[in-house]
């Protein structure tokens, strides 16, 4: 997951990494907002890339400014994220902007390091000339991959040595204390005393390292909106993603991929979902609370015409699963849509019996497709 | 490192074969027909695993046995631990299919898989199996069935689906491994190619792949590379998938506009695959080919 340039930076700060001073602005909290006049650039704070481009980045010399900026892009979403609030900090004489990111490369199973003199904005484009950006791959550990900058070092201009030999050292032991995925600092600000900032920051962390990062955790429970399937996890243990606020069909389903297909099957078909996710009925250990948050989760979502349930269980008894299925329904009465409910396992003809029995209205289907088709019919009009 | 293959007869280790899910999935595994030799005690060790002699770790358990095969039925922290034991008692291949693992510990345990000049399957994966001979993980009986098919999956209930309809008509797996869904793993699509190209029971290749990382274009570089001469069928799920969100798996997440569909189905397709976005349109593409 991305993190927030804000978190992000104030998380390496403390590991000596130097950033100009800037505080955290919520578009609801203007009139308290103390700023001097001077000059300031006022950033858009979103987990995605592409903020710049997308006029996320104003500049103000005055708390008047920096607030008619922020009421302007306070509402504005950024390739499908919504602003989550604004970081106002310190604009920076520079003399130099260059471009250094460490990332996890999956494929070659270790991380790459990546340098070029020309920073900025339009780094992709500089990144179309041969020889722009400079590039290794090392083993995740200091020694390694600040040996692995270094080589790389020796083609830039020399008065880039010093700051960039400094920024490579802490950069690269930031990125391996906090189990980052990636660090990318573009523009790297360097100064005319040959000292140098993080001007942007990008900090990707790895979910599955947060059981070892407390203070990576604290900073995504400090956010529920803003890293909100982040929260969800850490809260309930499974996944779960909003897809479309006014999604006709909900899922309750299992399986990351399966319910990935889904969705697109849904899509195809002209009916919109309103989510992911993954509950993971191998964990359920005989408690309707996952299935519960779920179906809590579609009572927000206005134009839910029919919930769609799909387990393909190589171990889970489907007779119990029935019996949660039931149970969490009987918790949240709100939902008065119909169900089809696609099951496949052990003990079907005992959860069909069950659920048949209880006199709701949900179609059980053995076949995955005819469960679909059921559901495209239920969730009413193409879209 | 010489080429990875799977013995059906490999004598096996489980280690956490005393846990909740270690003792269930060892008595599975052993049902199905793998040479369960040993498992691996837990320090509050559950003394209950049927007729599974048990053992204090993998050096003895090797020593005891011959094993060359382990199941690591771990907690995700747990694994890197696990795999380091593994290798240093000699075992070759090493099973994964704890979710939740980090980056960097996949990253560590690789390089030691590498150095030992093992093979790691994992992490997140449902495991692999050879139909009616050997299953190293918990792939449901009910989708697996003798056949031609050759399956790498990056999702277990997606690959469970798709081999369910394609073996209830009647075309089973030679082979099918999970290679799971973290971005950083053990062995991925590309490098299983070889084995498939070799093994003479695959007559086709089935892929479950999905949005996220580079794998499927790495695959269709490597279908080029060798010249592969066997039907590639290709299902990738998340075409709708927004980006700059997890989606369920760790590695499936577009960001900075890669990881999508269109550049893996295009890679695909630029060689010779055929490359599906629905299970059912697949299912029909597979059953109409002559495999």
């Amino acid at each position: 997951m991305l993190l927030l340039e804000h978190d992000a930076k104030e998380l390496v700060h403390p590991l000596g990494i130097p950033i100009p001073p800037g505080v955290f602005v919520d578009s609801g909290a203007l009139d308290s907002l103390a700023l001097d006049d001077g000059a300031w650039v006022v950033k858009a704070q979103v987990g995605v890339g592409g903020r710049g481009k997308a006029g996320g980045i104003g500049f103000a010399a005055s708390k008047v400014e920096a607030a008619d900026f922020i009421r302007k892009h306070a509402d504005a979403t950024i390739k499908g994220h919504r602003v989550a609030g604004f970081r106002i900090e310190r604009k920076v004489d520079f003399v130099r902007e260059v471009y250094l990111s460490f990332m996890v490369d999956a494929a070659e199973r270790g991380i790459r390091v990546m340098l070029s003199a020309q920073g900025g904005v339009d780094v992709e484009a500089h990144a179309q000339h041969a020889d722009a950006m400079l590039s290794a791959v090392a083993a995740p550990d200091q020694a390694s991959l600040v040996a692995a900058a270094h080589t790389l070092l020796r083609d830039l201009p020399n008065d880039l040595h010093k700051p960039l030999g400094d920024a490579v050292e802490k950069l690269a032991r930031a990125f391996l204390r906090l189990d980052a995925t990636l660090l990318e600092v573009n523009p790297l600000f360097v100064l005319a005393d040959g000292s140098w900032m993080a001007g942007d920051m990008k900090l990707g962390v790895d979910e599955s390292a947060l059981p070892r990062q407390p203070e990576l955790e604290q900073a995504i429970r400090a956010r529920p909106d803003a890293y909100r399937e982040s929260n969800f996890k850490l809260e309930h243990d499974f996944d779960y993603v909003g897809i479309d606020a006014h999604g006709q069909v909900g899922l309750l389903t299992t399986g990351a991929g399966l319910s990935m297909m889904l969705i697109d099957e849904m899509l195809q078909a002209g009916r919109r979902p309103f989510n992911f996710c993954d509950v993971r009925t191998g964990q359920l250990r005989g408690s309707p609370a996952r299935l519960i948050e779920v179906l809590q989760q579609f009572t927000r979502g206005p134009d839910i015409a029919v919930v769609l349930v799909n387990v393909f269980a190589g171990i889970t008894d489907l007779g119990e699963f029935a019996q949660l299925l039931l149970a969490a329904l009987d918790a949240v009465p709100e939902i008065k849509v119909p169900v089809v409910a696609r099951l496949i396992g052990n003990n079907f003809p005992v959860a069909k019996q069950l659920i048949e029995q209880s006199g709701r209205r949900i179609t059980v289907e053995f076949d995955l497709d005819k469960a679909l088709q059921k559901a495209v019919e239920l969730a009413g009009g193409a879209v | 490192m010489s080429g990875f293959h799977l013995d059906p007869r490999a004598k096996v280790l489980v280690q956490g074969a005393t846990g909740r899910m270690g003792s269930r999935h060892t008595e599975l595994m052993k049902r199905y027909g793998t040479n369960i030799v040993g498992g691996i005690a837990g320090a509050s060790a559950r003394r209950d695993v049927s007729d599974t002699p048990l053992f204090g770790s993998c050096g003895e358990a090797v020593a005891a046995t011959g094993a060359t095969a382990s199941v690591t039925l771990v907690p995700p922290m747990d694994v890197l631990g696990a795999v380091s034991e593994a290798l240093n008692a000699g075992i070759k291949l090493i099973v994964s299919p704890s979710e939740g693992v980090p980056v960097r510990d996949a990253m560590a345990a690789y390089a030691m898989v590498k150095e030992h000049g093992a093979f790691w399957i994992g992490p997140s994966t449902p495991g692999l199996a050879i139909p009616n001979r050997l299953k190293l993980g918990f792939i449901p009986d009910v989708s697996l069935k003798p056949g031609p098919l050759g399956v790498m999956s990056k999702s277990g209930t997606l690959s469970y689906e798709t081999c369910f309809r394609l073996a209830s008509s009647g075309i089973g797996q030679s082979a099918w491994v999970g290679v799971g869904g973290d971005p950083v793993k053990g062995m991925r699509f590309a490098e299983l190619l070889p084995f498939f190209q070799q093994d003479e029971q695959t007559r086709a290749v089935l892929v479950l792949g999905e949005i996220g990382g580079t794998e499927e274009e790495e695959l269709a570089a490597e279908i080029e590379r060798l010249a592969f001469n066997k039907p590639v069928f290709v299902l990738l799920a998340g075409s709708s998938a927004p980006e700059g969100v997890t989606m369920g798996h760790a590695g499936a997440l577009i960001q900075g506009g890669r990881g999508t569909i269109q550049s893996k189905t295009s890679a695909l397709r630029g060689v010779g695959a055929h490359v599906f976005t629905s299970i059912e349109s697949l299912v029909e593409g597979v059953t109409r080919s002559d495999v």
